[in-house]
């Protein structure tokens, strides 16, 4: 019995010294695998198409405005009450009009990108952008009207946006 | 001049010999005490000692981290300086102009003259290093002995810091050092002991000429790789990290420790790094002997590789609980060394 206890405690510790040389192994096989590192600030990461930066009333490129007609769905279905909209005065006098938003704030320090209001909106006006270098010195940085901003959107995102048969939760 | 040239590279010794015997002539000639002369002379070789640490440990810094963030898939340093070289530079000149935090309740005198004993405990191990044929700073007739004397002396600079931190995880970082080091103090002496019964001597240099070509790793593979695990552990590096390991005890005995004196805590810790590389080549690879180089460029080239096998075994695996490193010297390490010991000295009897 205790030789056979011995016997096997001298095969586990030279079974555990192989183990320890196979690890090394694999450690100095990694010397030559390549960096998997991206050097941020010279190159940046790709962007997936749906990825949620921070929300964006983009213009259209061939009309030069937005989609927005004010109707404030968004602004409902924003569980954090990020949204605020206010409603372009109609003129007076003037015959039936497409409303227009006046101001569009939005909250980025309260928005939490869950994407809802993207998925509310009925005329595809709202998109989240992929901005994600969006730091600022203070509270109110992060209030910004979406309406003034006239966003141009670029990249991939850009002819997403635009299709016209683009359908909710397909990329 | 060519051959100049040529003795300064390969036969350094006789060049020195040359040097001091004609240096100590014209001196006894004006009719000035020698002892000056002698002082003056230990004083160039504590310079060269120095810039060689200062110059060691800025690259070795750079070399872990360049060699760590390779085996992470990571790019390491690579900002400051060509290939990043130029960052343990940066690091060293931040430590130092940093302000000196110095806790309340500290026992401020030990707490200040810590970092300074482990460094001298360190800088004393130069003394006996063969850097190559003559380079050696005095080449003691107990050469080994001294080694294994001031090697373990750091450990009294460790304790005192972690004590005088006046914190719970300084104070058990610096325990944990001193029951490592000396456990792992006792293989590391028998494996050293059949490298002495081999040669025949305790002088350094007369263990790196009495060595055969390919260094007594060949002869005493046992002891060699004893030596290593034992030294690993010595210096508080590899798996056996346990005094400063971060996820349990902060920094252990660093913890309180910042700017400057932390600065030379590290560059003691990375010239140890270097002087395990060193005595392991020396003791255990033929030291400065080889083929076609220079002497000291063989040195070195064989002291980098066992660094970078020390570098290497750190970043591969992971830290030993504490009471399976003590099982590990004691019941593991200490009965091979005794038997590697005993087959030495029955084989060196009866050859």
């Amino acid at each position: 019995m205790m030789y056979h206890d011995d016997k096997r405690a001298v095969v586990r510790a030279l079974r555990g010294a192989f183990s320890l040389l196979q690890g090394m192994g694999i450690t100095f096989s990694y010397i030559f695998h390549k960096p998997i590192t991206i050097q941020y600030p010279e190159k940046r990461a790709d962007i997936p198409l749906r990825f949620r930066g921070r929300l964006a009333l983009p213009v259209d490129p061939e009309k030069g405005i937005d989609r927005c007609t004010a109707c404030k769905i968004c602004a409902k279905a924003c569980p954090n009450h990020s949204i605020e909209i206010t409603k372009e005065a109609k003129p007076e006098g003037s015959g039936p009009v497409k409303p227009r938003p006046a101001s569009f704030m939005y909250n980025m320090g309260s928005c939490m990108f869950c994407n809802l209001c993207v998925e509310a909106c009925p005329f595809f006006a709202l998109v989240m952008a992929d901005d994600y270098e969006m730091a600022a010195t203070g509270k109110d940085g992060f209030i910004m009207d979406l309406v003034a901003e006239k966003r141009v959107l670029v990249g991939k995102k850009a002819p997403w946006w635009q299709s016209e048969f683009r359908t909710e939760g397909e990329a | 001049m060519g051959n100049f040239v040529y003795d300064l590279f390969y036969n350094t010794d006789v060049l020195l010999k040359a040097w001091t015997t004609s240096a100590h002539a014209s001196w006894a000639a004006r009719g000035a005490p020698i002892v000056v002369l002698d002082i003056l002379f230990q004083l160039l070789a504590a310079v060269a000692v120095a810039l060689f640490l200062v110059l060691n440990a800025l690259f070795i810094i750079w070399f872990e981290r360049k060699i760590s963030a390779l085996m992470h898939m990571r790019r390491g340093p690579n900002r400051v300086g060509p290939f990043g070289l130029r960052q343990t530079l940066a690091d060293t000149i931040k430590l130092l102009i940093k302000e000196d935090i110095i806790p309340d309740t500290a026992d401020k005198s030990v707490f200040r003259a810590a970092p300074f004993v482990v460094l001298a405990a360190t800088i004393m191990l130069f003394v006996v290093l063969p850097f190559g044929k003559g380079m050696t700073a005095a080449d003691l007739n107990v050469g080994l002995l001294y080694f294994l004397a001031v090697s373990s002396l750091s450990v009294i600079g460790i304790l005192a810091g972690g004590w005088a931190s006046n914190n719970k995880y300084s104070l058990m970082g610096g325990m944990r050092s001193a029951a490592q080091i000396v456990s792992y103090e006792v293989p590391a002496v028998l494996s050293l002991l059949s490298v002495a019964l081999l040669a025949g001597s305790l002088k350094m240099g007369d263990i790196v000429h009495a060595q055969p070509v390919f260094g007594y790793a060949v002869l005493q593979p046992v002891g060699f790789l004893l030596f290593l695990i034992a030294s690993n552990a010595e210096i508080n590096r590899g798996p056996f990290d346990l005094p400063e390991s971060d996820s349990e005890l902060v920094s252990g005995f660093l913890t309180e420790y910042s700017a400057m004196r932390f600065a030379f805590f590290f560059l003691a810790e990375y010239t140890n790094l270097f002087l395990a590389g060193a005595f392991g080549a020396t003791l255990f690879l033929g030291g400065w002997r080889g083929p076609f180089l220079p002497p000291f460029v063989w040195f070195l080239i064989k002291s980098y590789i066992l660094v970078f096998v020390l570098i290497w075994i750190r970043w591969s695996f992971p830290r030993l609980r504490v009471d399976h490193l003590m099982k590990f010297s004691w019941k593991v390490l200490l009965p091979i060394a005794l038997l590697n010991l005993l087959v030495t000295a029955f084989l060196v009897k009866i050859i």
